[in-house]
């Protein structure tokens, strides 16, 4: 240590280059602190009012980008990725002077940003975030090693991680994601009028609710590159049997009507509604945090991969709303009562209170499984425990790209989206990814 | 003397330990001095809290202008005995206005008495010094459009030889969407003198500099030495949408133009709160010290002049500042007020930090004192403020380094949020009871005819000990606080010393603009006229 130093100070004299005299590297550590945050958060946005699937998604990628950009310092050769996302130029650096603890100072920027990111959530869950945090050196002593934990480096680390939190929200607060359920947001959503005329949406039975969060496509996305991942769009609007718009109804009336035994369990299986679920996102995050636990990952893997699976799945939904509301297409239920079978609802799920095209889930899989396939291989089985409280699991799949097919497709099963709106939904969901993989890390 | 001890690891490192720098002492005389003044309000308080210096009853002492907030602002004549005691008497000036955040001297109207630019929590205010420190609002006389904003920063330069000034006022949050700050800055504006009006001073209506980024510090300074202050600006990323700190290129004929990657400027994002700037290591160019939450910067040019990169050295020199020193807190400070002044007349800069909780942030310190870090002959600075008795852990805001009772050594003032101003006296080497000088020391006066009296963007130039310091005549910068008057000169041991003036419009390496050397005893003010050469400072 006394070399290191001093070799940081020549450095400083001869260059003024910032240099660190750290303790151990991000990556000697193990991914626990992360993926017990991880834990505790995806039940919390569940029971957290507010946190539909576009701000879950939001959530999830600011608590990953956040980790990532905490530890940055701490991992050789990695890159911040501030400096590449949109409208965000820089972040605090850790002083070259601070020794930090890596694992104290994800500790404190995850808790920081849950307890920002979630200021509603349930009495109970934010002392279960408190006692999160607390408790994190008695539940991964492997990773908390007293000797490493001054009570000096942990104050700098503790400092560190939370002004790191502080900066990225400072930067949050501008996406025109937060605050949802403030009075000004209220205010905007309830003044939305949806475009009307032929093909328009509607508000769909049973509900007939207004349409959720229309403006979210106008969010700045985090990726500078998401324009360049473009979808044709949807058949003609056309109410003429044998168009090809017509086709793709009679088809959802004959699947949704009478789904299989196994094309229900699918449809259900993937529906991960808020309220109920972590959502779409809070899924692949469950699937992501498995695999870090299941293959005892270290810190700095697990940051990057929570970073970029979470940017690629918040922006999926900025981009998949943007279309959403640009191109107002109605739902197959409106559709098909209008030409096809007036009473018909589809019997195994309500339709989402938005516009069709594309579908959220095939964008929303179709990202992940870029993202995973590339941290862990295009033929990776894994198993799916997601729904294992409920009885549903555990699901084995034998690749990403199974599971994000069976996801996207299980809403054509559920009656609620044409094929169109999934297959091109799936591919915009890949480019996302992809793009989000782009982001240089090293 | 005592000398600070400075456990100065660079120099250690080195095999022996560097000359430590001579520490002044400042006793606190807030109550002594009669300064009572109170920085109180909630939300539009947060920011500012500023205190102005100026000599308006040609005393040759600045009094004192101090913002109120919800409060009235106060002004002090400064009534103190050269060499003595601080006394400063409140007195009805003029100057007793609501909403008040910070403020800044300057002579708008080129008639010799100083004027002070009020900014404020709604309109802005131009108050025209009459003379014997009385002032009245001149908003309708020169025309000028004060608006309605969250004004938190100014600067003014006379540009490409205009007679008159060019303003330029650094706006906050918008004021309507209080509800949602976030992602809610408004522009920035320029004001600039309207023509054809026979001399007389009017303004026109205010010209936006957009993108405005929540500007809480804005100065004029010629980064480059060429003869033309760019306009710098510090933003505030709490509250921007895609912000960054900003330079702009002002000239008197030419649109505003933003310095770009293009330029070669960098980005970067700072919860910038106030700006301080020196020369350092004897280069001729600025080096610009930013103050914000946690790590402060001192950004100095990457290479040459010939573009606007500059790099971070505030850890090379020991002035990242970012948590405090003393008190025992451990969370990251949050700076505001920042000047470069030479408080032990060694010759060298220091610089003078205020801190201060926003309010009650629980992730920011609480008890964060205000830093006196002394600038050593290696380049870096050192921690003095405690030692020094320079003890302030209340919530600081604005604050000033100035002479106020002529003896050659700085006092400091700060103003606290929710919290009295205090007042300090430095006595230099000695005691309340009995000051001692540190070092010699010049106060110089810079005057020149026509609109731009106090000749601001002029560089002063003072060789002594075989090193030549310069400093730049600036309107602006701080954190919503400002003295215009008297440059003060450290000297050191040098008991004379040569200074000449480079006027405003200098390029560096030209001789144009470029005064005669003139060689003068030290521990005096002095006057240097463009005309009259060295001219004694009147005795009062």
């Amino acid at each position: 240590m006394a070399a290191t130093l001093r070799a940081c100070l020549v450095a400083l004299l001869v260059a003024a280059a910032p240099c660190f005299a750290a303790g151990p590297e991000a990556n000697r550590y193990s991914a626990a602190v992360a993926t017990e945050w991880f834990r505790v958060v995806l039940p919390a946005i569940q029971q957290t009012p507010g946190q539909s699937p576009p701000v879950a998604a939001r959530t999830l990628a600011y608590l990953g980008l956040g980790l990532h950009e905490a530890i940055v310092a701490g991992i050789p050769q990695e890159r911040s990725l501030a400096g590449q996302l949109v409208e965000l130029e820089s972040l605090p650096p850790a002083q070259p002077d601070d020794t930090l603890h890596w694992p104290t100072v994800a500790n404190a920027t995850l808790a920081a940003l849950t307890a920002m990111l979630l200021p509603n959530a349930p009495a109970d869950w934010k002392a279960r975030f408190e006692t999160l945090e607390r408790s994190m050196p008695v539940l991964q002593p492997q990773d908390f090693d007293p000797a490493q934990r001054t009570p000096e480096v942990i104050v700098r680390s503790e400092t560190h991680g939370r002004l790191l939190a502080m900066a990225l929200m400072t930067w949050a607060r501008t996406d025109g994601g937060h605050d949802v359920l403030g009075a000004r947001r209220q205010r905007l959503d309830a003044n939305y009028v949806a475009p009307s005329g032929p093909g328009a949406w509607v508000p769909t039975p049973p509900r007939f609710a207004r349409p959720l969060l229309p403006h979210w496509g106008a969010n700045r996305p985090f990726l500078a590159t998401l324009e360049r991942c473009r979808i044709p769009g949807p058949p003609r609007y056309d109410e003429q049997p044998g168009s090809a718009f017509h086709r793709e109804a009679a088809e959802v009336l004959r699947v949704g009507t009478r789904p299989s035994e196994e094309e229900r369990r699918i449809a259900l299986y993937w529906a991960d509604d808020p309220g109920k679920t972590p959502t779409p996102a809070g899924h692949w995050n469950w699937i992501l945090t498995d695999l870090l636990r299941e293959r005892r990952a270290d810190l700095a893997s697990a940051a990057r991969q929570y970073a970029q699976l979470g940017i690629a799945m918040s922006d999926a939904f900025v981009a998949t709303w943007k279309i959403k509301f640009e191109l107002n297409l109605l739902r197959p239920v409106t559709y098909i009562q209008l030409t096809l079978d007036a009473n018909w609802v589809p019997p195994t799920m309500e339709t989402p209170p938005f516009p069709e095209y594309p579908s959220g889930h095939s964008v929303q899989s179709g990202a992940a499984a870029e993202v995973l396939e590339r941290f862990y291989g295009r033929d990776t089985a894994f198993e799916d425990r997601f729904h294992n409280d409920r009885g549903w699991g555990p699901q084995r799949f034998t690749s990403f790209a199974a599971a994000a097919q069976q996801a996207a497709v299980s809403r054509l099963y559920a009656g609620i989206h044409f094929r169109s709106a999934i297959e091109h939904g799936s591919t915009l969901g890949r480019c996302i990814g992809a793009q989000a993989l782009a982001l240089q890390t090293r | 003397m005592r000398r600070l001890a400075v456990a100065g690891l660079a120099s250690a490192l080195a095999g022996s330990l560097a000359a430590a720098p001579a520490l002044p002492h400042f006793v606190d005389e807030t109550d002594a001095a009669g300064l009572q003044s109170r920085f109180d309000g909630d939300w539009e308080y947060m920011v500012g809290g500023g205190v102005a210096a100026l000599d308006c009853d040609g005393s040759g002492l600045p009094s004192l202008f101090i913002a109120g907030g919800a409060n009235r602002s106060k002004f002090y004549r400064n009534r103190s005995a050269r060499g003595g005691a601080l006394r400063l008497v409140a007195e009805r000036s003029g100057l007793e206005l609501t909403s008040t955040l910070g403020a800044y001297p300057v002579d708008l109207d080129g008639d010799g008495q100083l004027d002070l630019v009020v900014l404020r929590v709604g309109e802005t205010v131009l108050m025209r010094g009459l003379g014997d420190c009385r002032f009245e609002r001149a908003n309708e006389r020169w025309a000028f459009q004060g608006g309605n904003e969250w004004t938190t920063a100014f600067s003014a330069a006379w540009l490409d030889g205009d007679a008159r000034p060019t303003l330029a006022f650094g706006t906050y949050i918008d004021r309507g969407r209080q509800e949602f700050p976030w992602g809610s800055c408004t522009d920035n504006v320029l004001v600039r003198p309207a023509r054809g009006t026979d001399g007389a001073l009017r303004f026109e209506p205010p010209q936006p500099l957009r993108p405005g980024f929540c500007a809480l510090g804005m100065l004029f300074s010629d980064w480059n030495r060429s003869g033309r202050p760019a306009l710098r600006i510090t933003n505030d990323r709490e509250y921007y949408k895609g912000g960054q700190e900003q330079l702009w290129r002002i000239a008197a004929d030419a649109e505003p133009r933003l310095y770009g990657p293009a330029d070669g400027w960098r980005p970067l994002q700072v919860w910038g709160m106030g700006i301080a700037s020196t020369p350092l290591d004897d280069s001729p160019y600025p080096a610009y010290f930013l103050t914000s939450m946690a790590d402060n910067k001192l950004q100095a040019l990457a290479g040459d002049a010939t573009k606007p990169a500059y790099q971070d050295i505030a850890f090379a020199r020991g002035v990242t500042a970012h948590r405090p020193y003393a008190g025992g807190d451990v969370h990251p400070s949050t700076a505001w007020h920042a000047q470069f002044a030479d408080v032990n007349n060694d010759g060298r800069p220091d610089l003078f930090v205020v801190k201060g909780n926003i309010g009650q942030m629980p992730d920011f310190a609480m008890l964060d004192p205000s830093n006196l870090l002394l600038g050593t002959p290696e380049g870096r600075f050192v921690e003095a403020g405690d030692a020094a008795g320079l003890r302030n852990y209340q919530r600081g805001r604005g604050g000033l380094l100035v002479d106020l009772n002529g003896d050659g050594l700085l006092d400091a003032i700060i103003v606290n949020r929710w919290d009295r101003a205090r007042l300090w006296r430095n006595v230099g080497a000695g005691t309340a009871q009995a000051p001692a000088p540190m070092g010699h020391w010049l106060a110089v006066q810079l005057r020149q005819g026509g609109g731009n009296r106090h000749a601001v963007g002029a560089w002063l130039e003072v060789e002594a000990q075989g090193r030549v310091q310069q400093i730049e005549q600036v309107v602006g910068g701080g954190h919503a606080s400002g003295t215009l008057g008297t440059l003060h000169v450290g000297l050191g041991d040098a008991a004379k010393a040569r200074l000449r003036v480079r006027w405003p419009g200098n390029r560096w390496g030209s001789d144009e603009g470029v005064g005669p050397w003139f060689e003068v005893d030290a521990d005096r003010m002095v006057i240097v006229d463009r005309e009259k050469g060295l001219v004694p400072w009147p005795q009062p």
